[in-house]
């Protein structure tokens, strides 16, 4: 059956499409990074766990800002997912459906995930032993969870492979059979403990700064995890570049162009970010691998693009202009930054300054 | 339409969205009014010098934010995640239209995370003015998440300007936004409060916990009664068609208010009890219980809310199946099957059809009616009908149920998706054609050189139609009527009413209506005619299922002495088809169509749809009579002069659902179908390929000429019922009263002429003299049915349950089947050869239909 003829009429969009990819990468971009946080510093704490370490520095402060992290993770997940589906939603939500048990499924498991967060933290002490199995859930559910984001969204770029469930959809459609899904997803996984070890370098960093001289140590150790997963994933990389369709990657139009540059500026930056990591320059790391993730998103819309260009561009989409919602959106936005920078610094100085009272 | 349709059947209906969205829009609430109430209740605490009670502010703020937190915005993500898998053409409309207003509302939802954090965990670590401004903060943050999703949300129910100007800010600000943002403000007040109480039960201190608990309490009784006036502010924003649909018209909705205005009183009573010092365990329980009813108060309102806008899921726009509201009529020439993508087959063939029909139902019913779940289950639901009796419920089941949009395919696909529900999924099959058993009977004697008398006889009425079920429902009560005129043979007849006795006789094997065996009785003797009326037959003998009994009418002297003897039928039938819609099909060789679940079937949706108790009456154990409400003329029945008359009342109603079949629109109800076991039609006409539409009209003309008489008179349920008739647009009725207006023969035969036409339409008789069983020859004497036989039965009649059955005279007398004294055949009454045409017209002339 010609996916074309499967593939749903899209609505048209109140501002170009332009808005929205900006919007889209801006938000994703934040959405990756805390995810990366997220299960990354999951993963490193399980491990530590496994290790037959009951309970270090390190595990005990994933435990503290675990919940944070997935709040925040959660909430930068739900702007991306707004301004997908402007852009890609007839396509979304048909891959959504065709794998709708799956999907709606991670509702359930984040909810799981988050609740044992919060007992992983409330009752960090308490759980002695039982710390291995509640950080062992949620990590398991966070890769379970991420297994079937993949599924979707790489099932909405492949129309091609939509056209087996035509009748009888009962919504446990996975994307198995596509080349790319395993590598993609092991290459966020692995990126994810990257991250997840130069979070916690970055954190005790910021301990060791405020005068906590135990934390110096830990420091290394995020640095280490850093490096060599991120070392592990070049591989994973060249696996997943190894799986891409032919053609994608070529200079023959534009959207190839701009994929191999990201790429290669992607890759570029990722080598130093590693050299200073297993130096244990922690700042300069954490700009290079942020300009890396930066190309590689950058490059993966891309990759999107090339993917469902024989059947949608969004500049096909048609627009009925209507600006005042985008502005008064922007009014927000600025507002809602500056009064959460403004309640940091509150917040920071009405301690200190409670504190100089005491 | 245009996307794929996930196959849910048990959680169909909507399941999955009623769980998670009525479990978040509960805590949703809670996070919002929670803001004002952490924030005042830590005052209180500062005020009152209270560690003890901002350690108990403290502790509800960690509960507050791991429960929104890990429950409330994970399942408001979810509600994004399954409207997109149950509807997502409405919500990709949604999201175009608002997605601005779901940014803005992203952005509050970022600063309620920071501010709420920065609020839970900076307990005693600043100034207390300062802490509460963070708390302030947050407050105004999640009231302004409320604000935006409300616009959303309302713009589903009431999208006001935004239909005729696509406007952003009208779709936002639409007729029901204020009310609503009031009505759920209020609420998020209370519900605030009954999570405090959740919390404060449970404190050790019974002091602290009487002064929290009654702290909390007020947040149940102080916003209650503005909570209450937002609500009738709510329904009164509401277009008035669409208060009238949610708080009138629609039955199923009724449960669902009542069940919010039981528990709101129910949470002020709690609150109020709760003041009062109780021990800790009854207030721990008191307070869950009023949580749980919180619960369900959120829970109905969203279920009027929501089920109140059906059958949109954007009202007068975007119908819940993904149809276009303007699409409908395109779709109902083109079919939907056509147009749809994610579809197995495009063209419905007798191989496919049940595929089809599976395609069908999942476009166009799945939404909302679940198989075999608790959502609106259609297998319950469609129950009562045979595939097609669901195919023409489904026809018409816009005009009178609110909640439904009207069927947006063709016939045949309507056609299919009855099949695939009724057969597919229920196992229901249309009634087979009915194989007749040969009824012979024995010709009565003539002989024409000696016999001094010719008695002829015939039914009032073509069919007597039975249908009553004693002590339940009485739609037409048994009671055959028969004439009888004896003529004493010569060259100038004599019509014989004096000095005779008429007697008639059922054939043996047929029980009376009352149980007696083969009813009897003396014919009364009025002026020219002899009638015998009422008397009680029932289409059963010991053969099984007969409706053609014969009758043996016998004429006596005074001495006793038999004059003349001859039969004829006193045709009766219960096989009406009221089964293929309402339920209780009737038993192998049975044929009634009205049986005791029927009838418990038919009175339950007369109560629904007019508001009545008839079904409470019939189990009480007391008949409800149709014509006790309904005049009747059959039956002489008055009825209340407000309402429609019974012919009136049925035909206007069922008309909406048997739209463009023709004389297959009769059949579905009366016993006239070619194929059925009465086969009521059997007269020169039929053989001559007529149907009951070429001299009654079809049953839309019916319902207009018998609607349009009712409202000429008066009543205005006609004109409710003429309504969606009339919008079809058709050519003007006559309006008429049942049974005594009617085609008549000489309408198309003018003059006795041959006629010029085989139909007719709007033509009625004046009254009941000029109908044709009332009428007599040129001498005003003869009875026209004497030699013609009864309406429907026309000499020479073919009956199929057995060839002589409805000739039985002509046979007698004239030794073929014609009518008496056709082909010349005078000598049967006169003797001998006659010149004039005296009886009527044309009458010498050459039979022209052997």
């Amino acid at each position: 059956m010609d996916p074309a003829a499967l593939i749903p009429t899209p609505d048209a969009l109140p501002v170009a499409w332009g808005w929205f990819q900006f919007f889209l990468f801006l938000t994703f971009f934040a959405h990756i990074v805390l995810m990366n946080a997220m299960f990354g510093t999951a993963f490193i704490a399980l491990v530590s766990h496994l290790r037959g370490g009951a309970s270090t520095a390190c595990t005990e402060a994933i435990s503290e800002t675990l919940p944070f992290t997935i709040a925040f993770a959660v909430n930068f997940g739900v702007a991306p997912l707004l301004f997908v589906q402007v852009l890609y939603g007839h396509l979304m939500y048909t891959s959504s459906i065709l794998s709708a048990v799956f999907w709606l499924s991670i509702v359930g498991l984040l909810m799981v995930a988050y609740a044992l967060a919060y007992a992983y933290k409330d009752r960090y002490a308490q759980l002695a032993k039982g710390r291995l199995p509640v950080i062992g859930s949620i990590t398991s559910l966070l890769l379970v969870i991420a297994f079937f984001f993949t599924n979707n969204l790489t099932l909405m770029q492949a129309p091609p492979r939509w056209s087996r469930t035509v009748g009888q959809v009962d919504g446990l459609l996975l994307n198995l059979g596509d080349p790319m899904l395993l590598p993609r997803y092991c290459h966020f996984m692995v990126s994810a403990v990257a991250v997840g070890g130069l979070a916690i370098a970055l954190f005790f960093r910021w301990k060791q700064r405020k005068g906590e001289h135990a934390a110096g140590p830990w420091v290394a150790t995020g640095c280490r995890w850093f490096g060599y997963a991120t070392i592990l994933n070049f591989a994973v990389g060249l696996w997943f570049l190894a799986a891409l369709p032919p053609g994608v990657l070529t200079t023959s139009n534009t959207t190839g162009l701009l994929l191999l540059t990201t790429l290669s500026g992607g890759i570029a930056l990722a080598l130093p970010a590693v050299f200073f990591s297993l130096t244990a320059r922690v700042l300069p790391a954490l700009f290079c691998i942020l300009g890396a993730l930066a190309l590689m998103l950058l490059a993966r819309s891309l990759l999107r693009t090339a993917l469902l260009a024989p059947w949608f561009s969004v500049s096909q989409l048609p627009v009925s202009p209507s600006y005042s919602p985008l502005y008064v959106f922007l009014c927000f936005l600025v507002a809602g930054l500056a009064l959460i920078v403004w309640m940091g610094r509150f917040t920071r100085r009405s301690c200190a300054d409670n504190e100089v009272r005491r | 339409m245009n996307y794929p349709i996930w196959q849910l059947d048990v959680l169909g209906g909507g399941l999955p969205i009623v769980l998670i969205a009525v479990f978040h829009v509960y805590i949703a609430h809670f996070a919002v009014g929670s803001g004002l109430f952490l924030v005042l209740a830590e005052r209180k605490a500062q005020r009152e010098n209270s560690p003890a009670m901002l350690a108990f502010v403290r502790s509800h703020a960690r509960f507050f934010l791991v429960l929104t937190m890990v429950a409330g915005s994970i399942s408001g993500v979810g509600i994004w995640f399954v409207m997109s898998l149950l509807n997502p053409a409405a919500t990709s409309i949604l999201i175009h239209t608002f997605v601005f207003a779901w940014a803005s509302e992203w952005v509050c939802f970022l600063v309620e995370i920071v501010s709420i954090f920065l609020y839970a965990y900076t307990f005693g670590r600043m100034a207390p003015h300062r802490h509460q401004l963070l708390g302030w903060i947050y407050c105004g943050a999640a009231w302004m998440s409320l604000f935006l999703i409300n616009g959303v949300i309302g713009f589903m129910l009431t999208p006001g300007g935004w239909l005729h100007n696509g406007d952003f800010w009208s779709a936002f600000f639409n007729p029901s936004f204020w009310p609503s943002l009031f009505f759920r403000t209020f609420f998020a007040l209370i519900i605030a409060g009954l999570f405090g109480l959740a919390t404060a039960t449970w404190i050790k201190d019974s002091a602290l916990r009487l002064s929290m608990v009654r702290f909390c309490a007020r947040w149940l009784l102080i916003p209650f009664l503005l909570f209450m006036a937002s609500a009738f502010w709510y329904r009164a924003a509401l277009p008035p068609e669409l208060q009238e649909i949610i708080f009138t018209r629609m039955a199923s909705m009724r449960p669902f208010i009542d069940g919010f205005l039981l528990s709101s009183p129910i949470l002020v009573l709690g609150g109020l009890l709760l003041a009062i010092r109780m021990p800790a365990g009854f207030s721990k329980t008191l307070a869950i219980l009023l949580l749980l009813v919180g619960q369900v108060a959120m829970g109905c309102f969203e279920f009027i809310r929501e089920g109140g806008r059906r059958p949109y899921i954007i009202r007068d726009y975007l119908f819940s199946t993904s149809v276009f509201k303007k699409e409908g009529e395109r779709l109902q020439t083109e079919g939907i099957l056509t147009t749809a993508k994610w579809v197995r087959h495009r063209k419905i063939d007798q191989a496919n059809a049940l595929e089809a029909g599976e395609d069908l139902y999942n476009l166009l019913c799945l939404s909302c009616h679940a198989v075999g779940g608790p959502m609106r289950d259609i297998k319950q639901l469609a129950a009562p009908y045979t595939p097609s009796g669901l195919e023409a419920m489904i026809s018409g089941i816009d005009t009178f149920h609110p909640s439904m949009p009207p069927f947006t395919g063709t016939a045949e696909e309507r056609k299919a998706l009855a099949w695939y529900i009724a057969h597919g999924l229920n196992g229901r099959n249309d009634p087979e054609p009915v194989r007749l058993i040969e009824k012979v009977v024995e010709i009565p004697a003539f002989a024409p050189e000696t016999d001094r008398y010719v008695l002829l006889a015939w039914s009032t009425l073509g069919m007597r139609y039975v249908a009553e079920v004693k002590g339940v429902l009485s739609l037409f009560p048994p009671g055959n009527g028969s004439r009888a005129q004896l003529i004493q043979r010569g060259e100038i007849p004599a019509l014989v009413n004096q000095g005779v006795t008429l007697r008639y006789r059922v054939e043996n094997g047929f029980v009376g209506a009352g149980g007696q065996s083969a009813p009897s009785g003396t014919m009364t003797a009025e002026e020219d005619v002899f009638t015998a009326e009422g008397i009680p037959l029932l289409p059963r003998s010991k053969q099984g299922f007969d409706p053609y009994p014969v009758i043996t009418v016998e004429a006596r002297d005074a001495n006793d002495t038999l004059l003349a003897a001859t039969k004829v039928v006193a045709p009766v039938t219960t096989e009406m088809g009221c089964n293929n819609c309402h339920g209780g099909a009737a038993q192998p060789g049975d044929h009634t169509g009205l049986n005791p679940e029927t009838a418990m079937n038919i009175l339950e949706a007369h109560d629904r749809l007019s508001g009545t108790t008839l079904l409470a009456t019939a189990r009480s154990g007391k008949t409800v009579r149709c014509q006790s409400c309904h005049a009747d003329f059959m039956v002489r029945a008055e009825g209340d002069k407000d309402r429609l008359n019974l012919s009136a009342a049925i035909h206007g109603f069922h008309a909406h659902y048997l739209r463009n079949r023709g004389g297959g629109a009769c059949t579905f109800c009366h016993p006239a179908s070619p194929s059925g076991a009465t086969r009521n039609l059997r007269d020169i006409h039929a053989a001559l390929g007529f149907d009951c539409v070429n001299c009654h009209g079809s049953i839309e003309q019916q319902a207009l000429g018998l609607l349009l008489q009712e409202q000429q008179a008066g009543k205005m349920r006609a004109s409710h019922l003429l309504a969606p008739l009339q919008a079809v647009g058709t050519t003007t009725i006559v309006p008429r009263k049942p049974w005594i207006q009617q085609p008549d023969c000489l309408h198309c035969h003018v003059g006795y002429q041959p006629p010029n036409s085989d139909t007719i339409t709007n033509t009625w008789t004046g009254g009941e003299q000029e109908l044709y069983r009332n009428r007599t020859d040129e001498s005003g004497r003869l009875y026209c049915a004497a030699c013609h036989s009864s309406p429907h039965a026309l000499y020479p009649a073919a009956n199929p349950h057995g060839e002589q059955l409805d000739v039985l005279q002509p046979l007698q007398y004239q030794r073929n089947r014609l009518p008496i004294g056709a082909n010349r055949a005078c000598a049967v009454c006169h003797t001998v050869a006659m010149e004039d045409e005296m009886h009527h017209p044309n009458s010498l002339r050459a039979f022209r239909n052997e």
